[in-house]
Formats: structure tokens, C-alpha cells, sequence
């Protein structure tokens, strides 16, 4: 060697090791390294299993479910709020999955559980909206510390595998701002069906035209078969509203308004848990049409992630704290089971090609 | 070709080089913070910085294959003379790797986005083709190797920030000069 390392002064060393050290931290401090106590999408995977999530490969909301497939046919008062390309197609493909919100993926139909549908609208031109849509008529959180607290109280208690009533109870006794919430969801009347229930998208989105005119909406995918209530007949088979989804899909097609609820001054965007007013203008953007089911094991729309944020441009998200929530929590699930090899789903192949009800011994 | 002295005069690097250093630099550090946020911030928005990281992505993908177009036809300064060999050999193969990490973390990228099912939108709304079809199983995979690679990423440019302020301040070699323009 020609020369041997030079030695530098401490300032000179420093002046090598503190600049990478620096940006080393920033990032660290960027990824949270520092304040780990952050509610994150990891920490809501815990609660999802401690409600009853098995993993498995299953999701770990809105577990069990069923998919369909259809199209779209957007109508002109649609293309006048939203520039999209979605509204300026026509016959456009739809993938839904009709679902029960809850965890579990082996959960029995039933009356009481609130039911979801998801749906992927596709333009040729590349266009991807997806929609996730409960049944509820509000959200029974306003905020992230909301959502998180009303999934710590659905913690099944080990002993009688249901979530604890005193938590459920404290969860709304301790929130005087989602008092108008539960009391809409007490007062919601439940449809026989999934096929003649209204499905709300319960956050607020932007919808943006051609003039770079703004306008918040909410979505209804609104069922144009007939009310009927919820009288509990046929829950002797634990499939009983899916299988009567792919019953009148063999008969007939179904179809769904897709129902834009337009906000009025004073209306409150960036809060689900909030009503609108009643008089807001209601603007139909189009038809749903489903005329086929498939077991989700057997469909794309299984392993799909229906993140609300998935928007195609002249839709964008609203400030409403739950869509960024949404999106994260969403795509925490979707990682995760992604990688887990996926068990049955409860609907199965089988029950879709022949989905006869199973009647009980007394006949019913 | 090089100076046989380590003076502190060694040859520049090309202008386009050190132009192509400097842009992917500038972006490359700020995609690296965009992805954290985005992979550990459930409170913000981030469709905007999700369209952005997508866009310049894209972008760096594009500028890797230039600037490896440009790294074997223009020349590039020979380390000096008096490094020793272990120290020569760490610089080429972190070089290969940073050269490595930077076309597989937009590649991978591409690839997990299309495997998972998402749209591909960069600005302006304009859609680029998925790089494979629909593969939930994969996107699990490409979306945990995305973090790895980009965590790996992080640690190669400390690592390079470093050397390059080893050969600048202590060693005043004019290595890190040459990326200068000096």
C-alpha cells in the first residue's frame, strides 16, 4: 500500500457518521420506530381476532360471503356529477360479494346480523371503482379511536363465545354522539333478504365533473325488488340467505339503484356516524344488474379487496377519518390472508349449484 | 485513465451521470418516506401519495434503464489507486446491489399492484398495463418482499452516504468529488 488510511479528527469522523445517522432516524421516526404506541392496522388485526377472526385465509370483517357477477349501466344524471369514465360507459362489469358483516366466517344466517355488499365496477378504459356497502343506516363510529374502541367491546368473552353486553352497552352509553346512530340502527327495519335489502356506503365521497364542479355524496345500492320483513323463516338452514340469493338469481335477474344522496350545506362529510337531511336530493347514477353466483372459493371476488378508497378519477375520498382507516385496515387484511392458506368458505360450490334449503324435523 | 494520486483531483463522473445521480437521489429518498407513511400511517389520506409514489415509480424504473444504459457507455472514474482491495471490492458490490434494488423495487412494485388486483394510476389519470394477472397468493408475497427490498434499500444508501463522506472527509481521495462535478 502507497499510503496508509488517513486518521480524521473526532468533528471530521462526525461529520461522516452523523449525516447518515440523521437521515437513518428521520426515516425510523417516519415509520413510527419511536411511538409504537399508535393505534396501527396491526393492532386492529388483534382485534379482529379476539372478536372471533379465525385467519385462515378468510377476511377479517365481513367473513362470510358469496359472490355474483353483472353489470353496470350508468345513466346521464350520473355523467353530470362525476367526470368519471365509469359513468360514461355502458354494460360495464360488476363483480359483487354479498356478505354478513360480522367476523366469522362460519357464522349462521340469521335475522339479526347485519349484511353487507361489496361491489368492483370496471371501465374498459381502466376505470376501477369498488364499493363496500352495509345495510346499516349509520356508522356506529365517528373516528379512529371510535373504531377501535367498538372492536375492543366485540371481544368474545371465552366463556359464552359472544362479545361481552356490559362492553357493547359502555361502548354507547360512553359516546352521546352516536346516541342518533344506534337509535336509526334500533329503529332500521331488517328485509327478508339480501336480495331486497338496501345497502348504504355510510361514509361520504367527492364526486368531481367535467367543470372540475365539486359535489359529496353518499351511496345507496338500492334493492328494486319489494320490501319484505325479516320474519326469521328458512334460519333452519345456516345458508338460508345466500341460498335464496342463488334461487332468484337462477329465476330472474336482480338488480340494485345505485343512489347518490347529494349533500346540502350543513351536512356533515367527514362524519358517518351523522344524518343527513332528509329533503337532501336523491340522484339515481345507474343500475346494478347480478344474474350469477358463485361460491367465493370458486370466484375472484374471494380473495378481492374491496377498499372503499379504490377510485376511479371524478371520485375521490372524502376527509371522513374511517375511509383512511378503511384502506389501511383493509390492506393489513388483505397482506395477511393473502399469505394464510384459505379453509372452505361456509358457501360452498355445493350449495350454489343446488341451493335447496335443508328444512328441520318439524317440517318448517 | 484515473490519476495514479489519490490528490483530491480524481476525474469527474460524466455530467449526465452525476445529473442521473442526483435527480434519482432526490427522488428515490422521497419515495422511501411516501412508502413509510403510507405503510404505517392509518390516520392520513393517502390516495394522493399513493398516486404519487405510483408516478414516480414509474418514473424511477424509466431512469434506472437510462442511467444502466449510460453506466456501460460512458466511462465511469476508476477508484483510486491506493484503496486497499477489500475496500474496493465493498464499494463494486454495493454498487451492484444499489444498482440491483433500485430496478427491483419499481419492478416489484409493478408487479404486487397487478398480483393484488389494483388499478395502476399515475398522474392525470392515465392506467398503465399490469405486469400479471390476478394472484392474491403472489401479492402477499410481492407486497412483503416490496417492504424488505425497501428497508434494504434504506440501510444500502446509509451505508453509501457514509462511504462517500469516508472518501470526502477523512480520505480526501476525490472520490466523492467526482460525483460533485469536482
Amino acid at each position: 500500500m502507497a499510503h496508509s488510511p488517513r486518521k480524521g479528527s473526532p468533528a471530521r469522523w462526525a461529520a461522516v457518521i452523523l449525516p447518515p445517522l440523521c437521515l437513518g432516524g428521520l426515516l425510523a421516526w417516519t415509520a413510527d420506530i419511536f411511538s409504537p404506541a399508535a393505534i396501527s392496522p396491526s393492532h386492529f388485526m388483534q382485534r379482529f381476532h379476539n372478536a372471533g377472526a379465525p385467519g385462515d385465509g378468510f377476511r377479517r370483517a365481513h367473513a362470510k360471503g358469496m359472490c355474483t357477477t353483472g353489470w353496470f349501466d350508468p345513466s346521464p344524471e350520473g355523467r353530470a356529477l362525476s367526470r368519471s369514465g365509469i359513468f360514461r360507459g355502458e354494460h360495464l362489469p360488476v363483480m359483487g360479494r354479498f356478505s354478513l358483516a360480522p367476523p366469522l366466517p362460519y357464522l349462521p344466517d340469521n335475522p339479526a346480523v347485519a349484511r353487507s355488499l361489496s361491489m368492483q365496477i370496471r371501465s374498459p378504459s381502466g376505470d376501477d371503482w369498488r364499493l363496500a356497502l352495509v345495510d346499516a343506516p349509520l356508522q356506529s363510529m365517528r373516528d379512529i379511536a371510535d373504531a377501535y374502541a367498538f372492536f375492543g367491546a366485540a371481544k368474545l368473552d371465552p366463556a359464552t363465545h359472544r362479545p361481552d353486553p356490559v362492553a357493547v352497552q359502555a361502548y354507547a352509553a360512553q359516546r352521546p354522539w352516536l346516541k342518533t346512530a344506534f337509535a336509526q340502527a334500533k329503529a332500521h327495519k331488517q328485509t327478508s333478504d339480501l336480495t331486497n335489502d338496501t345497502y348504504n356506503s355510510l361514509d361520504s365521497f367527492i364526486l368531481t365533473d367535467e367543470a372540475g364542479k365539486k359535489t359529496a355524496v353518499r351511496w345507496a345500492a338500492v334493492a328494486q325488488e319489494p320490501f319484505s320483513p325479516a320474519d326469521g323463516s328458512g334460519a333452519n338452514d345456516g345458508n338460508y340467505l345466500f341460498k335464496r340469493l342463488v334461487q332468484t338469481l337462477d329465476q330472474r335477474p336482480l338488480r340494485w339503484d345505485i343512489v347518490a344522496t347529494v349533500a346540502r350545506k350543513g351536512d356533515p362529510v367527514n362524519d358517518s356516524s351523522q344524518p343527513w337531511d332528509n329533503a337532501d336530493q336523491k340522484v339515481t347514477v345507474g343500475t346494478v344488474t347480478f344474474t350469477k353466483a358463485y361460491s367465493e372459493d370458486e370466484s375472484p371476488c374471494g380473495p378481492m379487496v374491496f377498499d372503499p378508497t379504490i377510485l376511479p378519477d371524478g371520485i375521490s375520498a372524502s376527509d371522513d377519518p374511517l375511509l383512511a382507516l378503511r384502506s389501511s385496515v383493509y390492506m393489513r387484511s388483505y397482506a395477511t390472508r393473502s399469505a394464510e392458506h384459505k379453509a372452505p368458505s361456509m358457501v360452498t360450490p355445493g350449495d350454489v349449484a343446488s341451493p335447496t334449503l335443508t328444512q328441520d324435523e318439524k317440517g318448517q | 485513465m484515473s490519476f495514479p494520486q489519490n490528490t483530491g483531483h480524481a476525474t469527474p463522473f460524466p455530467r449526465l451521470s452525476i445529473l442521473l445521480h442526483w435527480v434519482m437521489a432526490v427522488l428515490i429518498i422521497v419515495m422511501l418516506f411516501v412508502g413509510l407513511v403510507m405503510a404505517h400511517d392509518s390516520t392520513i389520506h393517502y390516495a394522493g401519495l399513493f398516486t404519487l409514489h405510483r408516478t414516480v415509480g414509474f418514473l424511477l424504473l424509466l431512469l434506472v434503464v437510462i442511467r444502466l444504459v449510460n453506466r456501460f457507455a460512458n466511462h465511469t472514474p476508476a477508484l483510486p489507486m491506493d484503496m486497499p482491495g477489500p475496500m474496493k471490492l465493498a464499494a463494486h458490490f454495493s454498487h451492484i446491489l444499489l444498482y440491483g434494488f433500485m430496478i427491483a423495487l419499481p419492478l416489484v412494485g409493478w408487479a404486487m399492484l397487478s398480483a393484488g388486483g389494483y388499478p395502476i394510476t399515475l398522474w392525470g389519470g392515465c392506467h398503465i398495463p399490469p405486469l400479471m394477472g390476478f394472484h392474491p397468493h403472489l401479492w402477499g408475497v410481492l407486497r412483503c418482499l416490496h417492504s424488505l427490498l425497501a428497508y434494504g434499500l434504506i440501510l444500502l444508501i446509509l451505508a453509501h452516504i457514509g462511504a462517500a463522506l469516508l472518501h470526502g472527509i477523512i480520505r480526501r481521495d476525490g472520490v466523492m468529488g467526482s460525483m460533485l462535478g469536482r
